[in-house]
């Protein structure tokens, strides 16, 4: 009953997931047949560039196998994203279960009913296995739709290899993540799990650049991942790897299952004793919580705090990054003639401003799906019923959330753009500060764009909302990435903040992408303020 | 738009909120004057929420309209909130917030809320507000929810099941503070399915059911009009009218004992007393129903009787 009660709760996951897997096989592999060619010769120089574009993306992904084939480059552009993708859902699924469902009194009930501890872990973790499987099978599906429409063949056996390290690597993900959820306190559940995914990923990933790094990567599951590509001709599989990421998960989920044991309901496993002190019958004194704009970012401060500087040390990270790409870049003869050419003393900004305005960018575009996320649950919990009874209308609450956001958007990046300045500067990189100001700026409308387009969908169904905005995003990318491949008109491509973004390091900014964006974010909100007027809430 | 002079607090006019399936809340036609405690009653899924949602402005009415203090709800819905404290069915989640940091946002965003106000319910009802809303009981939240309503000494007071996980002395302190408010000026317009918390604090009742208005009347009104409970004794030897009472209009349930007779008697007594004029009765006793009784009495009959008062 777990089980399928499970599945239900995470019905808008499977959905979007599995659309997301479907839609991104689909398009990469169809991609291919319309970029790399026909001939062998064609192939093969297409493979050759995409060799040195992946060196751009070493910090992400392992470097591909024969990406002048549809494998190949379907593992690199397809699969690899689709895994951190998994990783990203398996970290919300297990937050919505460990915690989530508690607040709410779902797991109390289900308790109630006779269900043990370990019996009610067990069949949720099997719902999570077997929606990550059915997402990983539509990614399937897609692949050999793609590969079908090339008129091409491939192996199966490659294929299913693959899928089995996408199950496994996010049901690895579910299990750490559920663990972690049972030792904090729920309020830093989210956080913990998250930082602690995220730092088993960047330490597999780094130790590609950073060798001391290697000694400790047999910790991170991504690690026991990259150990296969089975779906280029001439990869590989390893099973035991694929056994260490079920194992991982198994072992992780049955630690959750016995900390769930000993902990109480709502507490956390490691408790800190309440200090006896004297209650308090007064409304907190601190003055920001009376002023507009500041309340939203006061109440948000620890999510601030914590954006702020995972930004200023991700801007370290790729500055230190920087020279190794160039450095592999200037290694390939054939690129000399036109890095000489074309980013003449602008290289190493070139490049930066690639990386990590690349990564601000899918960064940023989270950021708004968080704020999406949390006006959704606002709706649900009864606090934007609360907030409505206050004299608010509720354009001024859909205003005030939006300038929230704005503010809290140009202080990570202000924080962040001076970090990647003064960093890029101790290591002799010289950036143009007029440049980079206007650049780090382009992130503040470009996340509006999106808060925008969540504001409406929130306004309109709230508990789709987080799903839908998603896949906005998911198609942004794809429209942005695949734009030119596909011959997509040009206002379809405009609507693309990615694609609006441009590279403003490298070129400044562009008046038309940027009044565009503003258009966009505009309309995004005035429709939004419209849908939240004629809206029932609470109801 | 300028507030009526002299208006009523709450004016509703064939109010409906039609979700479809006959689920929602039709026709309804209710006043209350202002410094008046209404109580609103009926079982669950019958509509209370809903009217509430829609004085609210929360939901938008599918056709009607209600007024506060002649102001319209969804038009002037900003106006009529500045005069409104609101007590919702369900309390909101405040996640990891503090009591006093709660009190403090919403506070922030009302403006002019009296802090020795929030001190001095708090204090009443014994809220920590230095705790994290995630640690309060039950109990504790629906406190807060009060303090937050009654903070700003609103001139109506909109307040959905106000005493859910309430334990009885923190009851006690509540109907206290809502006679309190009566007696400073304010109108109460409080939904419930308790019918002793009707009892201890309203002037009067309507009762809901099946999203429409079935009742609405004084408390005393309501009390008298449909059934009482009697018991007659008669003397040793004497034979019982049995056929004659049981033939009675309004008699129902009637039950002997020995020399007594148990009944229940809607409307007048009159026949009954006709039938038993002959008969020698040593003792006659007729109980006051209970609001709940009364209540429970209506909710029996398939089909209501829509009444107007």
């Amino acid at each position: 009953m777990s089980f399928v009660l499970g599945l239900r709760l995470g019905r808008w996951g499977i959905a979007g997931f599995s659309v997301a897997a479907l839609v991104s096989a689909f398009v990469q592999t169809a991609g291919f047949y319309q970029i790399a060619g026909h001939t062998a010769a064609e192939r093969t120089a297409f493979g050759a560039s995409m060799a040195t574009l992946a060196t751009q993306f070493v910090a992400l992904f392992p470097p591909p196998i024969r990406p002048d084939t549809v494998g190949g480059y379907v593992e690199f552009r397809g699969i690899h994203p689709l895994a951190i993708l998994f990783g990203v859902w398996a970290l919300a699924s297990a937050m919505g279960f460990a915690r989530g469902d508690e607040e709410r009194g779902i797991v109390e009930a289900s308790l109630a009913t006779g269900t043990s501890r370990i019996a009610l872990v067990a069949s949720r973790a099997s719902a999570f296995v077997a929606a990550i499987t059915a997402a990983s099978a539509a990614a399937g599906a897609g692949f050999l739709a793609g590969v079908a429409s090339g008129h091409e063949t491939v192996e199966l056996r490659g294929l299913i290899e693959d899928l089995a390290l996408l199950v496994a690597v996010g049901f690895s993900c579910y299990g750490i993540a559920l663990l972690v959820a049972q030792l904090v306190p729920a309020r830093m559940a989210a956080a913990a799990a998250g930082g602690v995914l995220l730092a088993l990923f960047l330490l597999n990933s780094l130790s590609r650049v950073f060798a001391s790094l290697a000694t400790w990567r047999w910790l991170s599951p991504f690690r026991y991942y990259d150990l296969g590509q089975p779906l280029p001709p001439g990869g590989y599989f390893d099973t035991r790897a694929l056994l260490a990421m079920l194992g991982i998960g198994a072992l992780t989920a049955a630690g959750a299952a016995v900390a769930f044991l000993r902990r109480d309901l709502g507490g956390a496993l490691v408790n800190v004793p309440l200090r006896s002190h004297r209650p308090g019958y007064d409304a907190s004194p601190t003055v920001l919580w009376y002023l507009p704009l500041a309340r939203g970012l006061y109440e948000r401060r620890a999510g601030l705090v914590a954006w702020t500087a995972g930004m200023a040390v991700l801007a370290i990270v790729f500055v230190s990054l920087t020279r190794t790409i160039v450095n592999v870049l200037l290694s390939v003869p054939a690129l000399l003639p036109y890095l000489s050419s074309f980013v003449h003393q602008q290289l190493y900004p070139a490049v930066l401003g690639f990386t990590w305005f690349n990564v601000a960018q899918l960064l940023f575009a989270a950021l708004a799906i968080t704020y999406v996320a949390r006006w959704s649950a606002e709706d649900d919990d009864g606090r934007l019923e609360i907030a409505l009874s206050e004299p608010f209308s509720r354009a001024a609450i859909v205003v005030e959330r939006m300038a929230v956001l704005i503010l809290a958007a140009l202080v990570i990046t202000a924080v962040s753009g001076a970090t990647l300045y003064y960093a890029s500067h101790a290591e002799g990189i010289d950036l143009n500060p007029g440049r980079l100001v206007a650049a780090s700026l382009m992130l503040v409308p470009f996340a509006l764009v999106f808060a925008a387009a969540g504001s409406l969908l929130a306004a309109w169904n709230p508990r789709a909302a987080v799903g839908l905005l998603g896949a906005f995003a998911f198609a942004s990318y794809l429209d942005t990435e695949l734009g030119t491949i596909f011959k997509l008109p040009m206002w379809l491509q405009d609507l693309s903040a990615f694609k609006l973004f441009g590279t403003p390091l490298l070129t400044g900014i562009d008046g038309r992408n940027l009044a565009l964006m503003m258009l966009l974010a505009l309309a995004g909100l005035g429709s939004s303020i419209l849908a939240m007027q004629r809206r029932d809430v609470g109801a | 738009m300028l507030p009526e002079m002299g208006a009523a607090a709450i004016r509703t006019s064939q109010l409906t909120k039609d979700y479809g399936a006959r689920r929602g809340l039709f026709d309804l036609d209710l006043q209350v004057s202002g410094q008046e405690v209404f109580g609103y009653l009926g079982p669950n899924g019958a509509g209370k929420t809903t009217t509430i949602r829609l004085l609210m402005g929360m939901i938008r009415p599918t056709s009607g309209s209600a007024h506060i203090f002649g102001m319209d709800c969804v038009r002037d819905s900003v106006e009529v909130k500045r005069r409104v404290g609101y007590l919702p069915g369900d309390v909101p989640q405040f996640g990891s917030l503090s009591g006093g940091e709660v009190v403090a946002y919403l506070g922030g965003m009302r403006g002019g809320v009296d802090t020795r106000r929030v001190h001095a319910l708090a204090e009443r009802f014994e809220l920590d507000l230095s705790r994290r809303f995630r640690e309060y009981s039950s109990g504790n939240k629906q406190k807060l929810a009060i303090v937050l309503a009654f903070m700003h000494r609103p001139d109506l007071l909109i307040l959905d099941e106000p005493t859910g996980g309430l334990d009885p002395l923190n009851q006690q302190e509540f109907y206290l503070l809502l006679r309190e408010a009566r007696d400073d000026g304010a109108t109460v317009f409080l939904s419930s399915h308790i019918l002793s918390e009707v009892e201890h604090v309203c002037d009067r009742v309507g009762i809901v059911r099946d999203g429409k208005l079935v009742r609405v009347a004084q408390l005393d009104e309501l009390r008298h009009i449909r059934v009482h409970n009697v018991e007659l004794e008669f003397a040793p030897g004497e034979t019982i009218p049995e056929q004659q009472i049981r033939d009675s209009d309004g008699v129902e349930s009637m039950t002997v004992s020995g020399q007594r007779v148990a009944c229940s008697v809607h409307g007048s007594f009159e026949p009954l007393l006709r039938a038993v004029s002959g008969s020698r009765v040593v003792d006659l006793v007729s109980t006051e129903p209970s609001l709940e009784e009364i209540f429970l009495s209506y909710f029996k009959e398939p089909k209501p009787k829509l009444l107007k008062s």
